[in-house]
């Protein structure tokens, strides 16, 4: 047990530590400067996994709380109907789904990128969605509904910024052309919906199946 | 690595999969009889606002009236009303009296004066008959006004015949249909028919089973709803049966279907004028009139929906003359939709639907003069979607000022898909009525519903619904409703040949109440009454609304706030929310300056401190 604390305990004086930050604060550069940055980010190893695990937290839980927190007036949502899993997974299984299609398809399509390597670049492009997003839910509870533009405004901006990133973070990490990058975003696109509809079909098989042998077992039960 | 994450999709899919199903399980079981609907589109269970008071049905009116078959059309003024018989080709007529409908009369023939005589002409005859009459309007006017108007009238009266109308057409006993034998018999000999309806009389009132006897003629009449029982021509001038002489000064205009012509009578049914055979360009020339609903206006303007019309309704002057279309909606054609028609062939476009304008099915007057119309034929998804408006409030120049603020557009109900009953699909609505308060009910044969809308387009509180019980209807066979008085709605199923007499309760009083208050200004005293109204139901967004408003006005922001909050009124809430941030940063502006100016001085202060200790030092 006190391994386990003096362990966390090093990794926050350590070496560990620093390395984290830095990979953390690294990401504001890659936003910034997209093609150098997502180039750094893999072949310098300027990126770390536990920045982008960070990322993507921040990102659920910045979804999250745009639900919750922002103000009524540009908050649409029905609490009745509001699950804050559902909605992490609504950002978790596409990001999940996003890497595994990309990888891959780019695999096939000559790309240089891990699949881990593809996964950080794609939570670093999202860093934007955090970033403006938090400040933009603060910010629309002192506006009223005609102000409220400024906030989608921002938000939606956000997201193109993260969208474009993604595509840098693509053409990057697979040492890609413009267009090159574009097929293989969209071929990776329909590789989601291809995972998405063989993962349904495995689960409803698999549901079949149980139902099947716990009828099996329930008659054997009644024939007793 | 990459079996980890194989593991987490496996058990985030997992997890998908268990709360959709969870979702799914907890799928609402709603069947009120009144309710509203939330912001959210759901169903709110509501009290009642309208009661069942009474099921007429024409044999409780009078043993010699045997039964309604298939009546279109209902009018209701003071205290009588008026009712279509559609298929027996008479129109009957009867009065409230003490809670009590008693008959009046059942009118068949008219009088019509020597030189009016061939205005009735049809099929080489003069017919002073009914033939189908769908609809009728009654309007109030003085003996002076109708002079003035339509020219004297009463002159020396036309003799008609003895005997049976076109008695060469071998055509009627050849084919003895259903309901012409038991024309016949309702009104040829008396006796007979008083017994043998007392009977049908004692079936209907004898609770729903009757019902079952009276679906099994409309089997007869036409299975699956949709297709009607053919109507069949008069044979003979019948007298018409009179049972209480009144002396009212009412006109009728009655649409007279099949006789391809509108007759305008005084209350003694001597014809007046008769609208028929309009002329004009867009008509072309076998365009025979069939005019199914009217209404005419205090400026004696008659608006006729017609079959058949696609150009909106059609307008008349009060000399008959057919002056125009009315209401007649813009067609508007996408860019898209014009590039692919360019492409097409003629024969393509010759077999692509024609774009169909709108075909009003059903039409009233308001209190002052503006035209509530109804169309059904539109398609689900435009009405989903709000391209299509099933009803319109028309102005003079036939535009839609129909006033639409509510959260969802008035379509009567706005889910539809996997109702537990056999009906489904879009509300239809076939009739309208608008009340004094501006707030109009809106009849849907789909589901037997009456959905009640205030002047904003709010939905106060629908009810009816398809069924054997009181307060049900038939599907699709709801035909027409009027309303006697502001409290009062009679609605018409032709299926089952009764009408259904509504009364408000003190629930639907106190919001007419709240919505009177609301609109002279005494915004307070509405929102008083809404609070009360709240104690019935809580669902009721609309009286938050009411409230919040009051609130509002009041200076009470932060409460109103609360108010709108509940009733998901962003519009309001955002004005409350305007206002009570201002309170908030004049409050505190004081204290913010101020922290703001010390953060800004004590450093400057602190520094020249320091400047002047380090000087000193020096010195």
């Amino acid at each position: 047990m006190s391994k386990v604390f003096s362990g966390i305990a090093n990794f926050f004086k350590g070496e560990g530590w620093n390395h984290y930050i830095k990979t953390l604060r690294y990401s504001l550069y890659v936003i910034l400067h997209p093609f150098d940055g997502f180039w750094d980010l893999t072949h310098e190893k300027r990126g770390s996994m536990a920045a982008a695990h960070t990322i993507v937290i921040l990102t659920v839980l910045t979804h999250i709380w745009d639900r919750r927190f922002t103000s009524f007036m540009l908050n649409n949502t029905r609490w009745s109907e509001f699950s804050i899993w559902l909605n992490t997974l609504g950002i978790l299984v596409p990001l999940i789904i996003w890497v595994a299609a990309n990888w891959g398809v780019t695999t096939l399509m000559d790309g240089k990128g891990h699949f881990y390597e593809i996964y950080m670049g794609t939570a670093y492009a999202l860093t934007p969605y955090p970033l403006i997003g938090i400040p933009m839910i603060f910010l629309s509870n002192v506006v009223t509904k005609e102000e409220g533009v400024f906030y989608t405004y921002f938000n939606t901006f956000a997201l193109i910024w993260a969208g474009f990133l993604i595509l840098c973070a693509v053409l990057m990490i697979h040492d890609y052309s413009l267009g090159w990058g574009l097929v293989a975003i969209i071929v990776s696109i329909v590789g989601m919906a291809v995972i998405m509809f063989v993962v349904l079909l495995f689960f409803s098989l698999i549901s079949d199946a149980v139902v099947f042998f716990v009828s099996i077992y329930k008659e054997i039960l009644f024939r007793l | 690595m990459k079996t980890s994450t194989k593991r987490l999709v496996v058990l985030l899919m997992l997890l998908c999969m268990l709360l959709s199903s969870i979702s799914s399980a907890l799928a609402d079981d709603d069947d009120w009889y009144t309710y509203t609907y939330s912001y959210w589109g759901e169903e709110m269970a509501s009290p009642n606002a309208y009661a069942v008071t009474n099921i007429i049905y024409p044999t409780t009116i009078d043993p010699e009236l045997g039964k309604f078959t298939s009546p279109s059309g209902m009018f209701c003024i003071d205290d009588l009303v008026f009712v279509c018989d559609t298929n027996n080709n008479r129109i009957v007529e009867f009065q409230k009296v003490d809670g009590v409908y008693r008959l009046v009369r059942i009118i068949y023939t008219f009088q019509v004066s020597t030189q009016l005589a061939d205005r009735l002409e049809f099929e080489g005859e003069i017919d002073n008959t009914l033939f189908s009459p769908t609809d009728i309007y009654v309007k109030k006017m003085t003996l002076e006004e109708r002079i003035e108007n339509y020219g004297e009238y009463r002159g020396e009266q036309y003799v008609f015949p003895e005997g049976s109308l076109n008695p060469e057409e071998p055509e009627t006993p050849e084919n003895p249909d259903e309901n012409n034998t038991e024309n016949n018999e309702n009104t040829e000999d008396p006796d007979s028919s008083t017994s043998s309806d007392t009977e049908d009389g004692e079936g209907g009132e004898g609770g729903e089973n009757g019902e079952g006897g009276e679906n099994g003629e409309g089997g007869e009449n036409g299975e699956g709803g949709e297709q009607q029982p053919k109507p069949v021509k008069p044979t003979e001038r019948k007298p018409n049966v009179v049972r209480e002489q009144l002396d009212r000064e009412y006109d009728f205009f009655i649409a007279d279907s099949q006789h391809c012509r509108v007759l305008h009578c005084d209350y003694n049914l001597n014809v007046v004028s008769v609208i028929r055979d309009p002329k004009d360009d867009t008509l072309g020339d076998d365009y025979i009139f069939h005019p199914e609903h009217l209404v005419t206006d205090n400026a004696y303007r008659t608006y006729v929906q017609a079959q058949g019309g696609l150009n909106g309704f059609m307008e008349f002057d009060k000399t008959g003359t057919f002056t125009g279309y009315m209401g007649a909606a813009k067609v508007t054609i996408s860019l898209i939709e014009k590039i692919w028609r360019k492409l097409k062939t003629q024969a393509q476009k010759d077999k692509s639907e024609q774009f169909v304008p709108t075909e009003y099915n059903n039409l009233s007057l308001d209190s002052r003069g503006f035209i509530y119309a109804t169309i059904s034929a539109i398609e689900d998804q435009e009405i989903w979607d709000g391209t299509a408006t099933p009803v319109r409030k028309l102005n003079a120049m036939g535009t839609d000022i129909l006033i639409r603020n509510g959260n969802h557009f008035p379509i009567g109900d706005i889910s539809w898909g996997n109702t537990k009953h056999a009906a489904s699909g879009a509300s239809r609505f076939v009739d309208v009525i608008a009340f004094n308060n501006d707030t109009y009910c809106c009849l849907d044969k789909t589901r037997g519903k009456l959905f009640v809308y205030d002047f904003q387009g709010n939905l106060l509180y629908a009810f009816g619904n398809v069924g054997y019980t009181r307060g049900r209807f038939s599907q699709n066979q709801v035909t027409a409703m009027d309303n006697m008085d502001e409290e009062t709605i009679l609605v018409l199923d032709s299926l089952r040949g009764n009408i259904t007499e509504f009364t408000m309760t003190e629930y639907g009083r106190m919001i007419n109440e709240a919505i009177r208050l609301y609109k002279i200004g005494s915004y307070d005293e509405s929102a008083d009454v809404w609070r009360t109204i709240l104690q019935y139901n809580g669902n009721l967004e609309l009286a938050y609304v009411g409230i919040g408003r009051a609130l509002l006005r009041k200076g009470e922001y932060k409460e109103a706030m609360r108010y709108f909050e509940n009733a998901h009124d962003i519009e309001n809430y955002s004005k409350a929310y305007q206002h009570y941030r201002e309170e908030v940063v004049e409050k505190y502006i004081v204290y913010a300056v101020l922290i703001l100016a010390a953060l800004i001085i004590i450093p400057k202060i602190i520094r020249k401190i320091k400047k002047m200790r380090k000087e000193i030092k020096e010195a």
